[in-house]
C-alpha cells in the first residue's frame, strides 16, 4: 500500500481515522504494518502491501 | 455480512478462484473509460481480475477493494491500488467515478459454496442483492458531483434494479448495452446524486 493511500483510509466500522504504523517498507510502498482505529480499538493488518479493512471479528 | 469462504493457505493466490475477463467486464471497461477524465478519482469496488483497472485510461487516482484474498494478492502483484474490504467500506469520501460489475446470478442459499470464485457470482435469491448493497453503502465514499458506472444483466430485471436506483438517491441513464447469443442483454448505467447540482 502507498503511504499516501493512508489519508483516504477510515475505519470499516465507526468511519473515524486510523493511526498508521509501519513495520516494513520499501522504495515503493508499506509491506507490513497496521492501521488501528483507537475509537473502536481494533487493529486492522497490512500484509504482503495488501491493508485488510474487514472487520476483525468476523475474518481471518 | 455472509459467512465468507475460507482464506487461501500460504500467499498464492489461486486464478481459479477468481473471476476472469469476460464480456460484461469488456463492456463496462469500455463505458468507463468513455465516461474517465483525467482529473478523476476512480475506485472500482469488486476489482476480480483487476483487467477494469489494469485497463483505464489516465487519472489521478485508481482504486480498487475486493474481498476475495486471492483477488486482492493478484491485483498486488499487479501493481494496483488495492485494499481488501467489503464493497467500500474502510474509504472516505473523496472519488469522483465508481465502478461495480455486481455479482449478478441469481443464487438460492443451497447453492452457495464455500468457494470465493461461487462468491463471486451470488446475487442472492434474486440477484440484486449486491446492487441494493452498493447503492446504499456507495454514498459514504462518492463525490457530490461523483458519478458510477455499474453494470447489469437481464438476469437482474432492469426495472426491479431502475427501482433500486431511484429509491436509494440515484438518478441513472443508460449509457452502453449489449445482447448476448442466448439472448441475456448487459446494459452499463451511469448513476449520479439526485440532489447533485447542477452547474
Amino acid at each position: 500500500m502507498k503511504r499516501e493511500l493512508n489519508d483516504i483510509l477510515c475505519c470499516p466500522v465507526c468511519k473515524g481515522d486510523l493511526e498508521l504504523v509501519v513495520t516494513e517498507e520499501n522504495d515503493v510502498e508499506i509491506l507490513t504494518g497496521a492501521l488501528i482505529c483507537h475509537a473502536c480499538s481494533v487493529t486492522y493488518p497490512i500484509d504482503e502491501g495488501i491493508p485488510n479493512l474487514l472487520p476483525q471479528n468476523t475474518t481471518s | 455480512m455472509k459467512i465468507l469462504p475460507p482464506y487461501p493457505t500460504g500467499l498464492v493466490p489461486d486464478k481459479n478462484q477468481v473471476y476472469s475477463p469476460r464480456e460484461d467486464t469488456f463492456l463496462l471497461l469500455r463505458a468507463a473509460n468513455n465516461e474517465i477524465l483525467p482529473a478523476d478519482t476512480v475506485l472500482e469496488v469488486g476489482i476480480g481480475s483487476a483487467y477494469i483497472i489494469w485497463n483505464l485510461s489516465p487519472c489521478k487516482l485508481a482504486l480498487g477493494t475486493d474481498i476475495n484474498p486471492h483477488a486482492a494478492l493478484l491485483a498486488h502483484t499487479q501493481g494496483v491500488n488495492i485494499i481488501r474490504t467489503d464493497f467500500a467500506d474502510g474509504l472516505k469520501k473523496y472519488f469522483s467515478l465508481v465502478i461495480f460489475n455486481p455479482p449478478y446470478l441469481p443464487t438460492s442459499p443451497e447453492e452457495r459454496g464455500d468457494d470465493w470464485l461461487e462468491f463471486a457470482l451470488d446475487g442472492g435469491p434474486d440477484g440484486r442483492e449486491p446492487v441494493n448493497a452498493f447503492c446504499t453503502r456507495i454514498l459514504n465514499v462518492l463525490n457530490d458531483s461523483g458519478r458510477v458506472v455499474m453494470l447489469i444483466s437481464s438476469l437482474q430485471d432492469f426495472s426491479s434494479c431502475e427501482e433500486i436506483f431511484s429509491k436509494t438517491g440515484f438518478n441513472y441513464t443508460v449509457v452502453d448495452t449489449e445482447k448476448m447469443e442466448d439472448g441475456e442483454e448487459l446494459r452499463v448505467y451511469k448513476l449520479t446524486r439526485k440532489n447533485q447540482m447542477i452547474f
